[in-house]
């Protein structure tokens, strides 16, 4: 009976928290303010190859095993 | 302080007018971001339906579709490497938001329906390309790359139906440009620039632009060993395929798709260009062509059109009672009728039928507050899709249909190969932004037809500045509306790019029209100027 109500006072708790991360819309701010500036950030220093210096090749056929 | 009037708004919601006392759905946006204060109470029932059923339920069915369709470390290697993916799909649940604001009841349901369909559509494509990809798997061209078969996005994927046992097919730009476009509208600038950072004017069309920046900036995955493209929408699409032939550097299959159809040597010459496409997949693939399978695929995709026919059917009555909204209806049924048979599409028919039974046998005014039906015509702005959303909640407007979802507006004939051929030459000559966009006067003014068959009274013209085939109707355009006498607005954009016309602009036009020419007030003031100009 004590496990039961710990669990379900533990799922009240979780229940509430995830409403307040959807009500105030805490999951777009996190997303906004931190995610997104952090992978740009990530993306924008990548290294890239210059594609103009690719070869710009013909009649290149792979073999298949279907 | 009216506590009847206080439990009444926390039980139901606000009313929508600000005459009745308003729900404002403005002020709960914050400047700049569009981020919300707090998300729209809805009233008990709706919000707890948003919270559990649309983002609860979609949260965790991401995950599981991840799951389900490929393997989840390349996915999150996928998202490390690729910037439409990351910067992209994870604020898809604003996409939501932003799409389905103001819902109640069962316009709420259906349409996000639509919406989860569309995400499960595209972690399909998502895990398939990360899963083939020969960066994120060591340099291997495995299994899954030798069995998949990119195509251009404007290419209808039933092409590849006679190979779908074994094969699955990919277009090439429907994830990394135009579905990020609606999702987070940041993302495109970039391959915009980094073509036009390798000599292209600024002038050509920016849906050509991304598509080639793309392969520019080696952001799209090297998921195939052939590729399949096509000259749609325009010659800037035949541009961008003599770059991506460049780039991508593989066997390349150009099928051509005829921009005056209507002539029935053209029609032959298609049908021709189809089987010689086919002939390049037997070649390459090693695989014959499979009749039977390609007759079960597009009787299943049949399906599909026949209950969208259903769905027209109740939208177009007056009575009120269709459930989809105007960007809803716009996105799913061009990501369906372009992409092809899907399961979840079927899933998600099956969910919304009985949907739309009830609204139709209990009479549920699904948008109330309509004080205009109207009909899109022409390219929409994929950076503000959920324009309509707007409209609807700041006036009333109401997009019964738009011009993507009438452009397949058939089914195919599976008696005979003669005839299916024929029909898929048709599907494919029809196709997106081709058929009513630059496929010749007869179609473009299909307009007026459409507009008395949904009974609309109003339409909401797009104006593609960049889209020189358009651009040149204008002028016709006008002239018929003034001679038909019928209510229409222009709305100017570019497509993806949110740069050249913000969305303060476009909800600034159609202000200025509803106000000055029609001289309406607006059912929620709090909507008129909304500063979100560094929204997703």
């Amino acid at each position: 009976m004590k496990c039961l109500k710990k669990v379900v006072g533990i799922g009240a708790v979780a229940y509430a928290a995830l409403f307040a991360v959807f009500f105030f819309d805490l999951d777009g701010k996190l997303l906004f303010n931190v995610v997104e500036p952090f992978l740009v950030k990530h993306y924008d220093e990548m290294e890239r190859p210059d594609v103009l210096k690719t070869a710009y090749d013909m009649n290149k056929y792979p073999k298949y095993d279907a | 302080m009216d506590i009847k009037k206080l439990a009444k708004d926390f039980w139901y919601g606000k009313p929508h007018t600000a005459e009745e006392g308003g729900r404002r759905l403005g002020d709960i946006q914050m400047p700049k971001t569009g981020l919300y204060y707090h998300r729209e109470w809805r009233g008990v029932k709706d919000t707890f339906y948003y919270f559990h059923n649309i983002w609860m339920y979609n949260y965790v069915h991401m995950v599981m579709d991840i799951v389900k369709f490929g393997n989840p470390i390349n996915f999150l290697k996928g998202t490390w490497r690729y910037r439409w993916m990351g910067q992209s799909y994870l604020p898809v649940i604003h996409w939501f938001d932003r799409g389905l604001a103001g819902l109640r009841g069962e316009a709420l349901r259906a349409s996000a329906l639509h919406y989860r369909a569309m995400v499960s559509a595209a972690l399909t494509q998502i895990t398939r390309m990360f899963d083939a990809d020969v960066r994120l798997n060591g340099g291997k061209k495995n299994d899954t790359y030798m069995h998949t078969i990119a195509m251009k996005e404007t290419t209808w994927g039933g092409m590849v139906y006679p190979w779908s046992d074994k094969f699955q097919y990919v277009p090439v730009e429907m994830i990394p440009y135009f579905v990020t476009c609606h999702v987070n509208s940041h993302t495109v600038h970039n391959y915009i620039d980094a073509v036009q950072s390798i000599g292209l004017p600024a002038d050509p069309c920016p849906m050509c632009q991304a598509e080639s920046g793309l392969f520019v900036l080696n952001d799209f995955p090297e998921c195939s060993p052939m590729f399949i493209t096509c000259n749609e929408a325009c010659d800037g699409s035949v541009g961008t395929a003599v770059l991506q032939d460049w780039f991508f550097d593989k066997p390349l299959y150009a099928l051509t798709m005829p921009m005056l159809f209507d002539d029935p040597l053209v029609k032959e010459n298609c049908m021709k260009d189809i089987e010689g496409c086919w002939k390049f997949i037997e070649e390459q693939t090693g695989v014959p062509f499979n009749w039977d399978l390609l007759v079960e695929c597009i009787e299943r995709q049949n399906k599909i059109q026949e209950f969208e026919w259903e769905k027209w059917e109740v939208a177009a009555s007056p009575k009120g009672n269709y459930p989809i909204n105007g960007v809803a209806q716009a996105l799913y049924r061009i990501f369906s009728s372009q992409y092809g048979d899907l399961p979840i599409w079927h899933e998600t028919d099956k969910k919304v039928r009985p949907i739309l039974e009830k609204c139709v046998a209990k009479d549920i005014k699904t948008f109330p507050q309509t004080t205009h039906r109207v009909l899109a015509w022409s390219c929409a702005p994929l950076y503000y899709s959920n324009w309509c959303t707007w409209a609807y909640n700041c006036w009333g407007l109401n997009v019964v249909i738009n011009m993507d979802s009438l452009m397949f507006n058939m089914t195919i004939r599976t008696d005979s190969y003669e005839h299916c051929l024929e029909d898929i030459a048709v599907y494919h000559m029809w196709a997106p932004m081709r058929r009513m966009a630059v496929g010749g006067m007869h179609h473009i003014f299909e307009c007026w037809e459409y507009m008395e068959k949904f009974n609309c009274d109003m339409v909401a013209m797009y104006d593609q500045l960049a889209c020189k085939g358009m651009q040149g109707v204008h002028g016709m355009f006008e002239d018929e509306f003034r001679k038909r006498d019928i209510k229409a607005f222009w709305m100017p954009h570019a497509l993806p790019d949110s740069r050249i016309v913000s969305r303060a602009e476009i909800r600034r036009l159609i202000n200025d029209y509803m106000t000055t020419v029609m001289h309406e007030e607006p059912l929620d003031p709090s909507l008129l100027e909304i500063d979100d100009d560094m929204t997703w």
